[in-house]
């Protein structure tokens, strides 16, 4: 909220320097976000008087100005033709910033020196409404008597300091002026002044010609109305419409002007009813009727419900209640009498109401944080003292005041030792009382407690730990000590298993040379397209955000692939041409669409390789690791994945559930990523590895005897897979069999198209024997005739 | 006699001492005591020496012998190991090439960090605990003491998915789950994303927290700043120190931010810390007693903190990232500098 520091002053003496205001009220709550110094908008220019003129001796149209600045006379050059000697003028000297965006510096004019420049209006950013002579033609003759050398900021009122400060969501009792003045009185530890809101009224009484009905009582706990008649719409006095622009707003008339004048000050939003509109000289406060519409001032017509509430006369609604007036009951050049509205309205509803529709003005945001009981009759007061003094109009008699809720101060009652319980330290219950007591808080011991009575504004006072923290704010933060957690029970704390797994699952990949990568969670439904995802794919049932912020960020994705796959495109437009990528993310299944209830979050990890020299073994050498690491034993299968190139890619299974899908990605698919070259990606269910996981190492006795093996070499058909030969391998050669693997395949010469041969390793172990050359040699004919066999496998 | 064992000896020192090859002390040790050596000969004619000089030229004899073998063994042994030397002298290669085709990869610096709070935090007695994203309005704001309708929820800009279902906007659901299923003592941590619909250089639509949570008896403020002082004492440096500030969060009371002072200029203020000396790291707060209530722990017995910090955030300190857009890029080069 912008605070001008000119206005704070019309309610308490502020005699230190804006930092320390602000550090004061930044220790106390507030955080000044900014501090805007509006001289700083022009700097160097002052009040020059001008002492002597003389034509300039090569132009005609120039002359010579001797300008009396105060200290010291200096020339300047000017074109203008309405000054004349002893005349005050705005005078920009040599270094100076004017508010247009000018600099000026000393230079020469047709040979002879000047000094800086003499000002006109619209130099200065000031038209006549601003301020007297700004729309001359010609510099700004300055009226009256201020001293040559008088910073100009001072003469055009140019020197205000607005305080932007950030207003917490629990004290909407300082969104204004005064509220804040509040607290500045208490930091500050001065009086707060009241100036007086008194004003003169015709003898014409609001309570014999308008009748107030609020029947929505909930939403509309107090309701203020009084009538100014023979209002003059013009322009308000200069130093309200100086003030609104210092905080933003637009000075329009004076009626509009005092309402908006009053929200700033008070933090009351006031509406002007034009009388004569009013039908029925009826306000009923009501809930809307379904169906019924109004037309706001924007001119356009809204379609109202039963869960929003209107002021209406007689017959129609001629206003959202504290959103916005209807059109119909407007202020305009016609209006003679107007009936001003100061009320409370509940702020959810206005809030849900302002939504609804979609409308959003200063008065709504200003009920949707909430108004206290106190505003309503101060702003009336204020807003009609102001009609008064700026001979506006005629305040009538008397005011309407319907009042459903209690208007009692709230007491509570809390043992001062639980304050200090709060807080860990000792504050002393006088420094206690004296604290409450500057807030206004009425606080006084009894016996042990403290007897606290809040003033109507500050209804977030409820308990004792609303009291510690009003009394630590002044007190002071820095009065608490460190402890760590002394007096509490032991814990323990630490990591579940499924954390630890992916701990060091993480390290292992950074081993494999990978970077880990974050993207967004939301990404484009345009996925679904480019994976060529089927179209009854479990994957395009997804979590879809009511206001994504685009297109491109409205689901939750159901697969890592697509974020991956996209990484690896930019990198590769980028320029990176090799890259090992992963990341751990969740992703969202719902359980049935329209979504009832919440989709289930699985942990997932997805692998991305680019580059050259890396290929289907890359990615799946890093999943043997991962897969190691997890302990459980996996087979692999072809997968049918939409968007992975059939022949090369594989999905791992162990105990019959598929834990993860990998391989190259579809040429095609890439293509729709913009990349041409090779991609590998995987996708790792980690939530069902981490309920596979098995640590349970048992030692096993090192076998005394030493270890005999057999290297075979078969040529097969290019169809027979590893895993066939090794299984028939295996299945053969007995419970001696203690290790086998496949350690090299030869293509080529020697070789017929279409085969490939194979060479095997396999070790036999006995635990009891020394293994005879014999028995070895059995069991590998044994193999070799099964390899023929059943694989057509011939020994090479 | 005498005199030729002493003139053996001293010839056979100097050829010992000049061979340079395994050859050539072979021929030192053929020529001296070989079958036709020098010393050899010398004891072959001992049977010619007088009986009563033959105990001390015995000896004599003797004792050149074993010198001559000695300096023969110790030069063979020195020899060896120079040929060896050599040999492996000759098989040096280029230590400075590297042609290991896997480098290290690493971790996201926004990893790094979370590491790195999560160690501090679980070493105090802090339990890691995650919960779902996609969370209930229940527990993400209703359950934390901020109703339908409250300006409290234009602190936190909310993706909805329906009248019930948003994406969580902090981790502090997984409090308020930790609390309705545990009676305390409770000490957790919960590192998790969270999203809220802001996207410019210091905001991402998407971004982690870290919150903790400690309900027990007697917990205090004191408890609060001396926590959070190690926190960040551990995270920054020893010299950190931290001030706190009145704030609010619906769902504690006092409210305070927490500032430290600048890890990069020390406090004296530089264009990290917009010239204050300090940054702000932390929200935190005694738990409102209205939020253990609806959380089914007794007010009247228990109290306690929480506290809340931004990954990103304290990630761009750390490292002097200038933009959180940069740590959602996800290029290599990027990712590389903190391998």
């Amino acid at each position: 909220m912008l605070i001008s520091i000119d206005w704070l002053k019309d309610y308490v003496d502020i005699d230190c320097t804006i930092e320390v205001l602000s550090d004061k009220l930044v220790s106390a709550g507030f955080e000044v976000e900014d501090v805007i110094r509006q001289a700083d908008s022009c700097k160097k220019v002052v009040v020059g008087r001008i002492d002597n003129l003389e034509p300039h001796p090569d132009a005609d149209k120039l002359q010579i100005c001797t300008i009396n600045i105060g200290t010291e006379n200096v020339q300047i050059v000017t074109g203008a033709n309405n000054i004349s000697i002893g005349d005050l003028v705005p005078t920009a000297l040599d270094g100076s910033d004017l508010p247009s965006g000018m600099h000026i510096k000393k230079g020469k004019l047709r040979g002879v020196a000047s000094h800086g420049m003499l000002c006109s209006g619209g130099e200065l950013n000031l038209t006549e409404e601003d301020f007297k002579n700004a729309g001359v033609d010609g510099i700004m003759i300055l009226e009256g008597d201020s001293a040559p050398g008088t910073d100009i900021n001072i003469v055009i009122g140019n020197d205000d300091v607005i305080l932007d400060v950030g207003v917490t969501a629990n004290r909407p009792d300082c969104n204004s002026v005064f509220g804040i003045a509040r607290e500045v009185a208490t930091v500050l530890n001065k009086p707060l002044i009241m100036p007086s809101f008194d004003y003169d009224t015709i003898p014409f009484n609001i309570n014999d010609n308008v009748k107030v009905n609020v029947e929505n009582e909930q939403f509309c706990p107090r309701y203020m109305a009084s009538m100014v008649k023979n209002i003059v719409i013009k322009d308000s006095p200069l130093y309200i419409q100086r003030r609104l622009k210092a905080v933003g707003l637009r000075p329009i008339n004076n009626i509009v002007d005092i309402t908006n004048y009053v929200l700033i000050e008070i933090g009351q939003p006031m509406h002007a009813f034009d009388y004569k509109l009013i039908g029925g000289n009826e306000i009923n406060v009501r809930s809307a009727k379904n169906g019924e519409t109004i037309t706001l001032l924007d001119n356009k017509e809204y379609t109202l419900d039963d869960t929003m509430c209107v002021i209406s006369d007689s017959d129609s609604p001629s206003a959202i209640a504290g959103v916005m007036g209807g059109a119909g009951s407007s202020i305009s050049s016609n209006t003679t009498d107007i009936v001003f509205e100061s009320a409370r309205f509940a702020r959810d509803s206005i809030r849900r109401t302002s939504r609804k529709i979609n409308v959003r003005t200063d008065s709504s945001t200003r009920f949707e944080r909430g108004i206290d009981f106190a505003s309503q009759e101060l702003g009336m007061n204020r807003a009609l003292q102001l009609i008064a003094s700026t001979g506006s109009g005629d305040v009538c008699e008397g005011v309407i005041d319907v009042v459903s809720a209690s208007l009692e101060p709230k007491v509570v009652v809390v043992p001062y030792k639980k304050i200090n319980d709060i807080l860990g330290i000792i504050v002393p219950t006088d420094d206690m009382v004296r604290i409450l007591n500057s807030l206004q808080i009425m606080t006084v011991v009894d016996g042990e407690n403290l007897v606290c009575t809040s003033p109507l504004y500050r209804e977030d006072i409820e308990n004792a730990n609303d009291l510690a923290e009003e009394i630590i704010r002044l007190y002071g933060y820095d009065y608490i000590t460190c402890a760590l957690i002394d007096n509490g029970k032991q814990t323990i704390g630490g990591k579940s298993v499924g954390l630890m797994n992916i701990d060091n699952v993480k390290a292992l990949l950074v081993g494999e040379g990978m970077n880990e990568t974050y993207s967004y969670s939301f990404i484009s439904p345009k996925m679904f397209d480019m994976l060529q995802l089927p179209s009854d794919d479990k994957l395009r049932d997804v979590v879809t955000l009511l206001n994504p912020l685009g297109e491109d960020m409205s689901i939750m994705r159901t697969t890592l692939s697509h974020s991956m796959i996209e990484m690896l495109a930019k990198n590769i437009n980028r320029g990176n041409r090799s890259a090992r990528l992963f990341e751990f993310a969740s992703v969202y299944q719902p359980k049935s669409l329209p979504l009832t209830e919440q989709p289930i979050e699985t942990q997932k990890l997805t692998l991305g390789i680019i580059g050259e020299g890396e290929d289907f073994y890359s990615i799946k050498g890093i999943i043997e690791n991962i897969i190691g690491y997890y302990g459980v034993t996996a087979t692999y299968s072809r997968p049918n994945t939409s968007y992975l190139h059939p022949g090369i890619s594989a999905d791992v299974v162990v105990d019959g559930d598929i834990v993860a899908t990998f391989g190259e990605v579809r040429p095609d698919i890439a293509k729709n990523y913009d990349i041409k070259t090779k991609v590998f990606i995987a996708e790792l269910n980690i939530d069902m590895l981490n309920d596979k996981y098995d640590n349970s190492y048992t030692f096993k006795a090192i076998p005394k005897f030493p270890t005999v093996s057999r290297d075979l070499a078969v040529v097969v058909e290019e169809k027979i897979s590893a895993e066939q030969l090794l299984s028939v391998a295996t299945k053969y050669a007995g419970k001696l069999l203690s290790n086998i693997e496949i350690f090299d395949i030869y293509r080529g010469k020697g070789i017929e198209k279409g085969f490939k041969s194979v060479a095997i390793s396999l070790e036999f172990t006995s635990i009891d024997k020394t293994l005879t050359d014999d028995e070895i040699s059995t069991k590998t004919n044994k193999i070799i005739k099964m390899l023929d066999k059943e694989l057509q496998a011939k020994l090479r | 006699m005498e005199n030729r064992i002493k003139t053996i000896t001293s010839s056979a020192q100097s050829l010992i001492a000049s061979a340079n090859s395994l050859e050539s002390i072979n021929d030192v040790r053929v020529k001296f005591l070989g079958k036709n050596g020098e010393l050899t000969a010398v004891l072959k004619s001992m049977r010619d020496v007088p009986v009563e000089q033959k105990p001390m030229i015995g000896k004599f004899v003797n004792e050149a012998r074993d010198s001559i073998t000695a300096m023969i063994e110790e030069k063979i042994t020195f020899l060896t190991a120079d040929a060896i030397n050599t040999k492996l002298q000759s098989e040096s290669i280029d230590i400075t090439l590297s042609t290991k085709k896997t480098k290290k990869g690493g971790l996201h610096p926004c990893s790094l960090v979370v590491n790195e709070i999560l160690n501090i935090f679980t070493s105090l007695g802090f339990q890691v605990k995650q919960g779902p994203e996609v969370e209930t309005d229940f527990y993400n704001f209703q359950a934390l003491n901020i109703p339908l309708d409250h300006p409290a929820r234009e602190m936190q800009d909310t993706f909805y998915i329906n009248d019930e279902l948003l994406l969580r906007t902090h981790t502090s659901p997984v409090q308020a789950r930790t609390m309705m299923n545990t009676q305390p003592p409770i000490r957790i941590v919960n590192p998790g994303k969270v999203y809220r619909p802001d996207d410019d250089a210091t905001h991402s639509p998407m971004f982690q927290q870290i919150e903790g949570l400690v309900v027990d008896k007697n917990i205090t403020m004191c408890d609060l700043k001396g926590i959070l002082e190690t926190f960040a004492k551990t995270l920054f440096n020893e010299k950190t120190k931290t001030r706190l500030r009145p704030s609010f969060f619906p769902f504690t009371e006092p409210s305070v931010e927490i500032d430290v002072t600048c890890a990069v200029c020390g406090g004296k203020g530089c264009r990290i810390c917009k010239g204050t000396g300090w940054i702000e790291i932390l929200g935190a707060g005694i738990v409102n007693p209205k939020v253990l209530d609806n959380c089914g722990i007794d007010s009247s017995i228990y109290s306690g903190f929480a506290f809340g910090c931004g990954i990103e955030r304290i990630t761009m300190i750390k490292y002097g990232v200038p933009d959180m857009r940069i740590l959602f890029d996800n290029d290599v080069r990027f990712l590389k500098q903190f391998n």
